[in-house]
């Protein structure tokens, strides 16, 4: 387990023991090792202090360390548990269960709900999803009208806010999400029930990032 | 007309290209040679008259910057009438007519003026809020005829779909041809699909297609009027010179027939599920009822329905490449890919379909706007490839396009994806998605990087 020593790398966080992680999640001792070699490839890919820093997250989705997105700032967000700008390795890990094919829908559902409630309040607002759709349609360089905008909001608060008092509350969104299972298709990553299979290809491919730097 | 272009030789507009000579004149613009100032390179600046434009009563307004033109014209809120058609199907006579009315109105409008369609189809007809019908793209072709000589046919057939369906006869054989009454063919064709839910000449074979237009082959169903025969049937003359004209089709009874002012009145008496498509089209969620009422989408024989499914606000969000965490582990591994297009249904599945051909993959429609892309089993590597796309409505006339590999292998999914598939997409692509083809005007050079196939 010598590849988990936080005494690998100066200043390096301390990284919690495989064993206890994979008891907290669904992931296999091994699998949390193989996890370790993807979080210690990003966590080093700029700062190289063994934390996730969220220009680091950038870069390992975007391949670009300066890309913002609204979505990807929610993502790091929520991984940082104890929500000090940075993602341990316990974080990572404990996060990315969610992800895991065999996490049950419930705990998806409730992640995916406080990714989308942007502010934190308990609800999804109707200011929130609008602010949201204006993000992806700009991320997808899609031009479209206020009015088209308003009218794609409108349509999903009519399906989605039972008790129409303008915004979601979790119970909404469970049952929302529950009849539209397609939303939740993001919150599964195959390739975490194999990871231990699915790394060494990304280590073969990771010369990828060294480009950037 | 009354341009403001003085002193053109020294010109340099915005401060990137200076001015050359005047190579040609069109109706609302002109277009002139140019060269960038930084790096001398030629190149060719059409540049419109605002004044003319407005003057015009298309409303249109053009802006530039140095990677986009801009056109800003009036918003045609209740999409394309093509959308409302396929809701529908087809038309009841009235309604049919009232679109009818409203379209030779704003064909002669222009003809008057000198200007001339030449690409008169279902994806250029628009209607406002309102419900009224707009013509789009008039007027934008309007330089053929003045910067390279005699018109001809041919840029007509750079259709998106590359269908000939709505072009007239003595267009495709690329003879010098009359605007007006080409046009005016083009309404005839229209009408007939207005009427009938289906195009008029429609062979997969172009070659039979050519000959069916040339002598006007069409049979008309059975529910056309008598009146609404004779008017289609001098429409679709197929010599120009007999054709009819605008005047004479305007003096018809039939066209004259239940002329009002337009507003919503006629639709509501005549039309209840135009009305309906009309006003409750973002609540088509709420009534599964409605969702019966598959549209049919007009492409090769026989006609085959598709009605995609609108996405709502969430799962549009949920395809975010920043909430992607796949590409952490291997973008190269990616087996689908995701583009929008703001083509309809129709062009988009013929564009599949063509693209299937030309790769000789099998093409299956299926329902819901699915349309499935295999490999035939003759051996060829492509044997056991299966794609999937899928068309997702996201707003009037914005589609979301997915595509996805089913079966086969993954290496022979990507070489089809970057060889033949995306490739082929081409225009109809208005933004590829999911942040592994980003266009390339958005990426900044730095942050531009192939994607490393082998370390």
């Amino acid at each position: 387990m010598g590849c988990v020593s936080s005494k690998q790398f100066k200043g390096a966080a301390e990284h919690e023991d495989p064993a206890v992680l994979a008891k907290e999640t669904t992931f296999s001792v091994s699998e949390v090792e193989a996890l370790y070699e993807l979080f210690r490839k990003i966590s080093h890919s700029i700062f190289k202090d063994g934390l996730i820093h969220k220009e680091e997250f950038q870069l390992a989705l975007f391949r670009n360390s300066n890309k913002k997105n609204l979505f990807a700032d929610r993502i790091f967000d929520l991984f940082d548990l104890k929500r000090n700008g940075v993602i341990d390795f316990g974080e990572f890990v404990r996060s990315l269960n969610i992800f895991h094919p065999e996490t049950p829908l419930a705990d998806k559902i409730s992640f995916a709900f406080r990714l989308y409630d942007l502010r934190g309040t308990g609800y999804i607002e109707r200011e929130e999803l609008y602010e949201m759709v204006l993000a992806i349609l700009n991320e997808s360089d899609l031009l479209l009208s206020d009015e088209a905008v308003e009218q794609i909001v409108d349509q999903t608060f009519r399906q989605a806010d039972l008790n129409s008092d303008g915004k979601i509350d979790p119970d909404e969104w469970k049952a929302f999400a529950s009849k539209n299972p397609a939303l939740l298709k993001n919150m599964t990553l195959p390739y975490l029930k194999d990871i231990t299979m699915a790394f060494p290809s990304f280590v073969l491919n990771s010369g990828v990032d060294d480009e950037e730097l | 007309m009354a341009t403001t272009t003085t002193n053109q030789d020294s010109q340099v507009i915005m401060g990137r290209y200076r001015l050359g000579p005047l190579l040609g004149r069109g109706t609302f613009a002109k277009v002139f040679k140019a060269h960038k100032v930084h790096t001398g390179e030629a190149v060719a600046i059409k540049v419109f008259d605002k004044e003319a434009v407005q003057r015009s009563g298309t409303g249109e307004q053009v802006m530039a910057t140095r990677s986009r033109i801009y056109f800003a014209m009036e918003y045609a809120s209740g999409g394309e009438l093509f959308t409302r058609l396929s809701r529908s199907t087809r038309f009841p006579e009235p309604v049919a007519r009232r679109y009818f009315q409203q379209l030779i109105t704003a064909v002669e409008f222009c003809h008057s003026r000198g200007v001339y369609h030449r690409d008169l189809k279902p994806e250029n007809l628009l209607l406002d809020a309102r419900g009224d019908l707009k013509v789009s793209d008039f007027g934008l072709s309007a330089l053929d005829g003045g910067a390279g000589g005699s018109p001809r046919g041919d840029g007509l057939l750079h259709t998106t779909c590359g269908t000939p369906a709505y072009v007239a006869p003595e267009v495709l054989m690329k003879r010098g041809y009359d605007g007006a009454k080409a046009d005016i063919w083009s309404c005839g064709v229209i009408l007939f699909v207005l009427l009938a839910g289906y195009l008029p000449f429609n062979e997969t074979n172009l070659v039979i297609l050519y000959r069916k237009i040339t002598e006007s082959n069409y049979r008309c169903p059975p529910w056309f009027s008598v009146e609404a025969r004779k008017l289609l049937a001098r429409m679709l003359d197929p010599n120009p010179k007999t054709r009819i004209t605008i005047s004479k089709i305007m003096d018809r009874p039939w066209f004259q027939k239940g002329t009002c002012p337009l507003g919503d009145m006629p639709l509501i008496a005549s039309a209840p599920s135009v009305l309906e498509a009309k006003q409750q089209h973002d609540e088509e969620e709420d009534g599964l009822a409605r969702e019966k009422k598959r549209s049919k989408v007009i492409m090769s024989s026989p006609t085959i329905e598709v009605r995609p499914p609108s996405m709502n606000a969430f799962h549009i969000i949920s395809r975010s490449s920043g909430l992607d965490l796949s590409k952490m582990f291997d973008a190269e591994h990616r087996l689908e890919a995701r583009f929008s297009t703001r083509e309809t249904t129709t062009a988009i599945v013929s564009k599949l379909e063509e693209i299937a051909e030309a790769g000789r993959v099998s093409f299956k429609l299926k329902e819901k706007g699915r349309v499935e892309l295999e490999g035939s089993q003759d051996g060829t590597r492509k044997g056991a490839l299966a794609i999937e796309a899928e068309i997702f409505q996201v707003a009037p006339s914005v589609h979301v396009v997915e595509m996805r590999k089913t079966g086969g292998e993954s290496p022979v999914f990507r070489d089809f994806y970057k060889q033949e598939l995306k490739p082929s997409l081409g225009d109809m692509v208005w933004a590829w998605q999911g942040g592994d083809s980003p266009p390339p005007a958005l990426v900044p050079a730095t942050g531009r990087r192939p994607i490393t196939r082998r370390p």
